[in-house]
């Protein structure tokens, strides 16, 4: 397993479509995905899950990868939270 | 005929025949399957894949902030726990449309909770997926079809559900909840169709063909007028129309005087919003973007404003004026220290404060508009100049400025420099700054307060400033003769009365709000600059 904290750097936080792109990217693996915040954890590939962690720019979030493609889907999705998510 | 009252959405008058929209069916929440839990389970499966495609069909025609919430839409409806909650309640006994009711009703509680007030609106998006699966499930759709002309009337209308209209047949659009911010009033301000919102109860009192008067400027809704009502209506429909389209031809037009003599019209904004109508009602550039709503929850840093100014101007595409803070005792700001004052029109306020505070203040707003020049048309304007050793001031610090960015590596660019025209001091001396600026622009609000010892706050003594008196005139008579371009930007810019003198005197360019600016371009257009300046000559001595 994997895991990443990141600070989250888009603008609006995990509002609807910087969810809505980062789930989409998240679906894109096969590795079980979470999103945690605080003591909340959430699956990563849920946008109504990610959308209640109420996440927002400047927040720590650990991004936890378990699967065969976790390298991937990290290297993928690390710089994702980290950037502004348009 | 009876005239119910709501929130006006979005402006127009429209008279036409109700097309009523009942609320959905409710579910019942309580009903237990009687089918195999499997079967059950593929309906579900079914009507989400059915819902999906639908939705991606209204999808390809929206646009903007709709898009983005349909995006969104569309993952909620594909949530694998939303099928996997739906799921395991059928499996407890429930049937398909209760199931997924009720999961998407828990998700939609746990974002209302939320403390950001956007995510706890997405509670509502939550609920609309849940009944697009339901609609689907029971054979119909959440869309609403209109293939008649017709004023719709709703309990609410969620942004989806507008996507499908065929805005040539929707005449107007009346709604029991909402208000005048909300989606449907962006939706119908962007159709260009009369909206009004906060109806209470007023599907309880019409039927399907009601006929209506819709009026979104006042947000009256009138049911089954009189012949008079509606006579009055279709006059104001027509002439309004009329208006409309002789004004549009002056959108795209530059602005001209009949002998076509050049008088740009630019606009004035506060926000990005406000930049798009500027493009949108043809504007040619903006000639004074007020800064001080950026700064009203205190000073953005630089990089935050760096971003504000770009948008604005990626937005405008053409001339930007941008207006340095003009911050003072009469609007205070978090995080500066700004001392009461007993005379805040005649304190510590605009260019006095950026002097004095260049590192709170004024040079993270500079360097900002610096790195934006690097790309786009931006104009820097200096508020509230007396003398011309404050203008040498800033130049030093915004030449300080370019220094820095230019050492750090970063993309800047030197702006054109202007200031502010709107003390008596700047206006009787306005040619000791030729050389130092490369433009001005009179503020006549505060040009005619400081001129006519009149506080323009004040309800005892505000009639007896007089803006288009011998005063003001003479003032703008001499600031046009200092040798340096002039341009109006306080509210007399888009006065009929005073555009003629304006121009009369020498003023060639206008700037004002942005709705404004096609009918200033016309008043132009309907005179020559002779004409103009008969008219101004005569002004400047009447007593």
């Amino acid at each position: 397993m994997m895991e990443r904290t990141v600070m989250l750097g888009s603008k609006s936080g995990l509002h609807a479509r910087p969810a809505a792109i980062f789930v989409q990217h998240a679906k894109e693996f096969k590795s079980q995905i979470t999103l945690s915040k605080n003591d909340k954890t959430v699956n990563g590939k849920s946008i109504l899950s990610v959308l209640t962690l109420g996440a927002e720019q400047g927040d720590q979030v650990v991004l936890k990868v378990n699967g065969d493609d976790a390298e991937a889907a990290i290297d993928k999705l690390t710089p994702l939270l980290e950037g502004d998510l348009g | 005929m009876k005239i119910l009252r709501g929130t006006p959405a979005a402006p127009g008058l429209a008279i036409g025949s109700a097309h009523t929209i009942r609320p959905f069916p409710p579910v019942d929440i309580t009903a237990k399957r009687t089918t195999e839990a499997s079967v059950e389970t593929e309906r579900l499966e079914q009507a989400i894949g059915q819902a999906i495609t639908r939705l991606d069909t209204l999808r390809v025609a929206a646009k903007g902030p709709t898009a983005n919430i349909l995006e969104a839409q569309r993952e909620m409806l594909d949530d694998p726990e939303l099928k996997q909650g739906a799921d395991d309640l059928v499996t407890s006994g429930f049937t398909a449309e209760a199931a997924v009711t009720l999961v998407a009703a828990d998700y939609a509680a746990q974002l209302a909770s939320l403390p950001d007030p956007y995510l706890a609106a997405r509670a509502e998006d939550v609920r609309e997926a849940g009944r697009r699966i339901v609609a689907e499930l029971r054979g119909t759709s959440l869309e609403v079809h209109l293939d008649y002309a017709g004023i719709l009337v709703a309990q609410d209308l969620a942004p989806a559900e507008t996507v499908g209209l065929d805005p040539a047949y929707l005449q107007a659009i009346v709604t029991e909840t909402g208000s005048a911010t909300g989606h449907l009033a962006i939706v119908a301000q962007g159709l260009g169709i009369p909206a009004v919102v906060g109806v209470a109860g007023v599907l309880t009192q019409l039927d399907e063909g009601t006929t209506l008067i819709v009026d979104g400027d006042r947000g009256t809704v009138t049911l089954a007028p009189d012949e008079v009502s509606r006579a009055e209506a279709n006059t104001r429909i027509v002439s309004a129309q009329q208006e409309r389209q002789d004004l549009q031809i002056f959108r795209d037009l530059p602005g001209t005087t009949a002998d076509g003599v050049r008088v740009e019209v630019f606009a004035n904004i506060g926000s990005l919003a406000e930049a798009r109508k500027a493009v949108e009602m043809g504007a040619e550039g903006v000639g004074l973007f007020r800064t001080e709503l950026i700064a009203a929850g205190g000073i953005p840093s630089e990089e935050e404003q760096r971003v504000i100014y770009e948008e604005v101007a990626a937005a405008l595409q053409r001339p930007l004026i941008v207006r340095t803070f003009d911050i003072g005792g009469d609007k205070p700001v978090p995080g500066l220290d700004i001392p009461a004052e007993a005379n805040p029109f005649l304190g510590w306020r605009g260019i006095r404060m950026a002097l004095d505070r260049p590192e709170a203040v004024f040079l993270p707003q500079v360097r900002a508009l610096l790195r934006v020049a690097a790309s786009y048309d931006v104009r820097i304007m200096l508020p509230m100049i007396t003398v011309p050793q404050e203008v040498e001031e800033a130049r030093a610090l915004i030449d300080k400025a370019m220094q820095d960015l230019q050492r750090s590596g970063q993309h800047a660019r030197r702006v054109p420099l202007g200031i502010m025209v709107e003390t008596p001091a700047a206006a009787l001396t306005l040619d000791q700054f030729r050389g130092l600026v490369d433009f001005a622009s009179i503020g006549t609000n505060d040009l005619v307060q400081y001129t006519y010892a009149v506080d323009r706050t004040n309800a005892q003594v505000r009639e007896r400033a007089k803006p288009l008196g011998t005063a003001t005139l003479r003032l703008v008579e001499q600031i046009c003769q200092a040798g340096i371009p002039v341009a109006v930007c306080g509210q007399l810019a888009g006065d009929a009365n005073a555009v003629p003198l304006l121009v009369g005197l020498g003023v060639r360019e206008l700037s004002v709000a942005p709705a404004r600016v096609p009918a200033v371009k016309r008043m132009l257009s309907t005179m020559t600059l002779a004409e103009m300046q008969a008219q101004a000559q005569q002004a400047l001595n009447k007593p």
